[in-house]
């Protein structure tokens, strides 16, 4: 017995030194950055979430780039030509090459296009009629025949992409990963669903590689990477990211140095405004994130038959003091939204003012009022002949700030709204969706995050053929112009077309189809000796191409 | 020669079959008490039980608060202030903030709610668990165990194989499965505590079954015809009844950290209502920067866990004099 | 003997079998779908549900999912790290925390069994009151909780260890993790070891050895530490299990790449990931019922009589 307990014993400490064995601490400083979630997938047919974005635009160029003040400037592309009618790109590819040496050609990018509306993952649909109006993309992702795709690669370095109507901010969305290049012959060789689970099974042609990396992997380690066509300009030998879920652990590990670039919440944001030293590391700016409470007006819903009455609906929306939300349980920087567009997003491309700019122009349907929301509240009743309304808040229970805003909502909404009863209901994000998608519900809260900087990227949420996260609402008007904007007579007049978005979104507060209530804002302590990180609110978050570490 | 007649078997007179429980237990249960409180450690356990169940029956009752009240006043000019995340503080009139003059014993919390309130109401949902794995301990796994000792063979069999499968089953594995599907909430707490706390219990219960079931008077009251659930329950439970209040208390201490552990990751008690669990999480999310909002739950989850493990190292040592006698 | 073995090994399969259709059943038969996501529309998702065969009656997904097993693989996921195939990502998951498992077991199996021993010998003394309360302080404490202070302490204010985990510095990065997971398994020794070691003290054999004239370290060696050992394998073997699954939180704060964040990014990650949970409920009741079974092995080896009473068991 006690042998076999002895014999156990050395088996397990030769195990646990065995793998630890591999000390390669190389000592020297290097860059490290927090991601506050898990990378989802390396495979751009299938991330969706802003860490995969991220080390995906870290390792990966596509056509075009967004430079530090978000304008697409050329990427593998080194030239586009646009026909007469703005349906026709032809881009002209520079002399790129993948890591392991092969080129970056046309047909690198047919192939990653081409599959990614075959596989038809979540983002599939923005090569399709309401974002980028590929040719014939709608239809490939619903199992046509893929080389139908209107994309082709007439040679080697020549990439020629058909739409089927203009499309403004097309080249700005060639930043976007969903367009860029997989090296067909490598992917070639991996088994199948292998690819990007693994430094070995994951192709770069950016300015990093993988040096490390597992799906779920809670640290990330990248290296440059020489063949990069722009290499003479990264300065980084590497970095790696960390994942690290609780803000005050990303606080600490700033503080004793472990991580040089971490985001932080709202109590500590505040704490370290206090701190004279800390502060001048903040930097808080808009991140292009929209929170929002969605109303279920389906009148089937059992209990929420009420909310499709509009004046009920603009009760809440009256109801909530979006500046104490912020101020108080936020705490980040965020800003209170009363448009169905977030703050400093979206440019005009003529004037350079954000599409919301103007934050009162709908003041008269969405404030902070109480009187008047008990003025709509009492229609609502005498209108409904009910006294008493009890509605469900779902929300996904991620993140510290989610839960806050929640029971600062209900505190509001209950004291402001004599006879509104909200009940609280969090769930797992998936859980979350399901109900959304499925109509399950009466309140909602939702955060949108914009995939492409036009107004549009929100507006048509709320068509009535529009994404999953249906509020059971339908308007004709609205839809007729969201569709003269996207292919319709509308989507070359530029003038027009900006101003006929502010009549939809008029329509969209009038009817109080959702409540607005701010957009979300980024708080990042970065180490003074880093510099030269570029932070977007569209696409790619933060981009490290041209950081330093001194 | 005489035969036996019929009558002869017959009761001579209606009477209670019950063993004179007073006689038999008086002097044994009289053991224990005397053990029990000579034992420093388990008096010590009982008192600081009581104190929690003290405080969590009446201080919210008593507090100026409520648990989910967010505390806050509006000055002359119309702007909301929120008590949030303020320290520890005895009301004091004079000085600058708004709150200067109110009482918050342990502080608050980032919402602006008062901590003592929230402490407390969050110990009640312990103490409720822990009242919820006593019930399930005693009805669930006690008749389990009995049922499957007594009857042995077929039914001893299959009520085994059962519970390999369920027992080969990581806890961890089935509170994940009813989390996807069942409403977040103390339901998820104590539907998960039903289908895994019992399984210890009721090992401990055949065990003492099958020693019991083979004594005299188990069969001295079966030859009187008793039937075999008056057995069980009324002459083989009170019997093993130590064995399984020592388990019932070490169950106790199970079960709140498995509603501390899902409230932590999120699939517990409903915010705003509160438990330990959930304020720890809530604590942890600013653990370095507003320290005090952690220790109290902390300190209050850990002497109630020292409490109820004291009292069951107390029983045991109770009921088993025999290591005392050393 | 073989006899024995044989049956013990045919019952666990048996075991395992029942749970993989129990786990998979109601899985499959779970409200929810591993497609509900944001931006998909209804066509897409049908044809999705088409492509991996959840359309079929469950009994023959079932089969279809004992061969997938049987060869060796768990299939992919459904949700999480899309599709990517489950078994690699499971085998680093599971080695991280098997190897932080092992560690934690070999300190608390060596501390608690010297808190046991010492206050066994120390009766009724002041060192039995205090290993007592230091084994009982063990199971007052979320192990959680005593990471996060060790965290605090040992890699922020004292920055003596590596503040998050890192894979090129296993053995000082597994310390924290390590320590606080076998508090658990200390308190749990440390108990069973003293009642053990008080019990045999207690016994006929070493009061007779007491009486030849045998005293002191020999006599706690050769008698009563060997006799006392025997039944506190069976706490250690179950215990190897739950600290592999019971790491989650632990996992998560530290940034270790384990089972139990697996675990909980499966089921909150990205959307419920049924192939995941399916796998990994597999795996976590695989091994726990490998470790009993090779716990019942070594003890019909060691002690005939279990032999015999298992026999009247079955």
């Amino acid at each position: 017995m006690k042998k076999i307990f002895t014999l156990l014993m050395i088996c397990a400490l030769l195990l646990v030194t065995g793998c630890g064995g591999d000390d390669n601490s190389s000592g020297d400083k290097k860059l490290s950055v927090m991601l506050s979630s898990n990378v989802v997938s390396l495979d751009t047919a299938q991330c969706t979430d802003s860490a995969s974005f991220e080390v995906i635009g870290d390792c990966i160029d596509g056509l075009m780039q967004l430079d530090a003040d978000g304008r697409a400037v050329p990427a593998i592309a080194e030239s586009f030509d646009l026909s007469e009618d703005g349906k026709t790109y032809t881009f002209h590819l520079r002399d790129a090459k993948w890591a392991n040496g092969d080129d970056v050609t046309a047909d690198d990018f047919v192939f990653a296009w081409r599959r990614h509306c075959q596989k038809a993952g979540e983002y599939s649909y923005i090569m399709g009629n309401t974002v980028a109006c590929v040719k014939n993309a709608d239809a490939v992702i619903k199992g046509a025949d893929p080389t139908t795709l209107g994309v082709s690669a007439p040679d080697a370095k020549t990439f020629v992409v058909e739409l089927d109507a203009p499309v403004s901010f097309f080249p700005s969305l060639m930043a976007f990963p969903t367009f860029y290049p997989i090296n067909e012959k490598f992917y070639g060789t991996l088994s199948e669903n292998s690819y990007g689970t693994s430094p070995e099974t994951f192709l770069s042609n950016g300015a990093f590689a993988l040096s490390s990396y597992i799906p779920g992997a809670a640290n990330i380690q990248l290296k440059k990477n020489d063949n990069y066509w722009n290499a003479t300009k990264v300065a980084l030998d590497g970095f790696q990211y960390q994942v690290v879920s609780s803000s005050d652990n990303a606080l600490t590990s700033f503080k004793n140095g472990t991580l040089n670039v971490v985001g932080i919440g709202g109590n500590q944001v505040e704490h370290v405004q206090k701190d004279a030293e800390l502060s001048k590391n903040l930097k808080t700016f808009l991140s292009g994130y929209l929170y929002y409470l969605s109303f279920n007006q389906d009148p089937k819903n059992h209990h929420a038959g009420a909310l499709a009455n509009v004046n009920l609906r603009l009760a809440i929306s009256n109801a909530i003091d979006r500046e104490s939300l912020v101020n108080n349980y936020v705490m980040n920087g965020a800003k209170a939204t009363y448009t169905a567009v977030p703050i400093e997003f979206a440019p005009n491309a003529k004037t350079g003012k954000f599409f919301a700019e103007d934050q009162k122009q709908f003041a008269d349907v969405i404030n902070f009022d109480v009187s008047k929301a008990q003025e709509f509240l009492t229609a609502a009743k005498s209108e409904l002949g009910k006294d008493e309304f009890e509605l469900n808040l779902i929300f996904s229970n991620e993140g510290d700030s989610t839960s806050k805003i929640v029971q600062a909502l209900k505190s509001q909404l209950e004291s402001n709204l004599p006879g509104v009863k909200i009940n609280l209901q969090p769930m797992p994000k998936a859980e979350y969706l399901s109900n959304v998608t499925s109509n399950n519900y009466d309140l909602a809260l939702v955060d949108w995050t914009p995939d492409y900087n036009d107004p549009m990227t929100f507006l048509t949420l709320w068509t009535t053929s529009g994404c999953e996260i249906a509020e059971h609402w339908s308007n004709a008007d609205y839809d007729k112009i969201i569709e003269d904007c996207t292919t319709g007579s509308l989507a070359e007049d530029y003038d027009a077309r900006w101003e006929a978005l502010y009549d939809a979104e008029k329509i969209l507060l009038d009817n109080a189809v959702i409540a607005p209530l701010y957009t979300d804002a980024n708080s990042v302590l970065i180490s003074p000796n880093v510099k030269g990180i570029e932070f977007h609110s569209v696409g790619i978050d933060r981009v490290y191409k041209n950081a330093k570490l001194k | 020669m005489y035969t036996p007649q019929k009558d002869d078997f017959n009761f001579i007179a209606e009477r209670n079959l019950d063993v004179d429980e007073n006689f038999a237990s008086q002097g044994y249960w009289k053991g224990v008490a005397v053990h029990f409180l000579r034992n420093k450690f388990a008096v010590t356990g009982v008192i600081l039980v009581s104190i929690i169940i003290f405080f969590a029956l009446f201080a919210p009752v008593v507090s100026s608060y409520n648990y989910d009240e967010i505390v806050s006043v509006t000055n002359s000019s119309g702007k909301e202030f929120i008590a949030k995340s303020l320290g520890p503080q005895i009301g004091a009139s004079e000085s600058q903030d708004f709150f200067a003059d109110r009482t918050f014993l342990f502080g608050t919390d980032d919402m602006g709610r008062d901590l003592w309130t929230r402490t407390w109401q969050g110990a009640r949902v312990s103490l409720i668990i822990a009242f919820v794995a006593i019930l399930i301990d005693m009805i669930v796994g006690t008749s389990y165990g009995l049922i499957s000792g007594y009857f042995g063979g077929l039914v001893d069999n299959a009520l085994q194989r059962f519970i390999e499968i369920a027992g080969s089953i990581p806890t961890l594995v089935i509170i994940s499965i009813l989390a996807i599907f069942m409403e977040k909430g103390i339901g998820l707490v104590i539907a998960s505590l039903l289908l895994t706390e019992w399984i210890g219990m009721s090992k401990i219960a055949r065990a003492e079954c099958l020693k019991l079931k083979e004594r005299e008077y188990v069969l001295a009251s079966r030859t009187l015809g008793a039937g075999n659930f008056h057995i069980i329950f009324k002459q083989i439970l009170p019997n093993a009844i130590g064995p399984i209040i020592t388990q019932v208390m070490f169950s106790i201490p199970v079960a709140i950290f498995t509603e501390a552990f899902l409230s932590f990751v999120g699939v517990g008690i409903v915010l705003p209502q509160c438990s330990i669990g959930s304020l720890i999480e809530a604590g942890f999310n600013n653990i370095t920067i507003l320290p005090y909002q952690i220790l109290p739950p902390i300190s209050v989850l850990a002497l109630l866990m020292l409490g109820f493990n004291l009292i069951g190292d107390g029983f045991r040592e109770a009921l088993a004099p025999k290591l005392e006698d050393m | 003997m073989t006899k024995y073995i044989t049956k013990r090994i045919f019952m666990s399969a048996l075991t395992l079998f029942i749970i993989i259709f129990v786990l998979f059943v109601l899985i499959r038969i779970m409200p929810g779908d591993p497609f509900s996501v944001e931006r998909m529309s209804a066509e897409m998702i049908l044809q999705k549900r088409e492509e991996l065969g959840l359309n079929k009656p469950i009994l023959v997904q079932f089969v279809d999912y004992l061969s997938l097993l049987a060869s060796g693989s768990f299939g992919n996921g459904t949700s999480l790290y899309n599709g990517a195939p489950i078994k690699p990502i499971l085998t680093t998951c599971l080695m991280n925390s098997f190897k932080i498992g092992v560690l934690s077991i070999l300190f608390g199996t060596a501390v608690g069994l010297t808190i046991g021993i010492v206050a066994a010998l120390n009766r009724g003394k002041f060192l039995d009151g205090l290993c007592t309360l230091v084994s009982i302080l063990g199971v007052c404490i979320p192990s959680y909780v005593f990471m996060i202070f060790l965290q605090y302490t040992f890699a922020y204010k004292i920055p003596f260890f590596p503040y998050f985990f890192d894979p090129s510095k296993f053995l000082t990065s597994a310390v924290m993790p390590a320590m606080s997971l076998s508090l658990f398994a200390i308190s749990t020794i440390a108990r069973f070891t003293r009642n053990e070691m008080l019990e045999v003290l207690n016994s006929d054999y070493v009061k007779l050895a007491e009486a030849k004239g045998l005293y002191g370290f020999e006599l706690i060696r050769k008698h009563v530490l060997r006799n006392a050992l025997i039944p506190i394998v069976t706490v250690i073997a179950p215990l190897v299990v739950d600290l592999l699954t019971g790491a989650m939180v632990i996992e998560k704060i530290y940034g270790i790449n384990g089972v139990g964040k697996l675990m909980v990014d499966a089921i909150a990650g990205q959307g419920v990931d049924y192939n995941y949970v399916l796998a990994l409920g597999i795996v976590f009741s695989a091994l726990y019922i490998g470790a009993m079974l090779v716990l019942d092995i070594l003890y019909g080896i060691i002690d005939p009589r279990i032999r015999l009473t298992a026999k009247e068991g079955f």
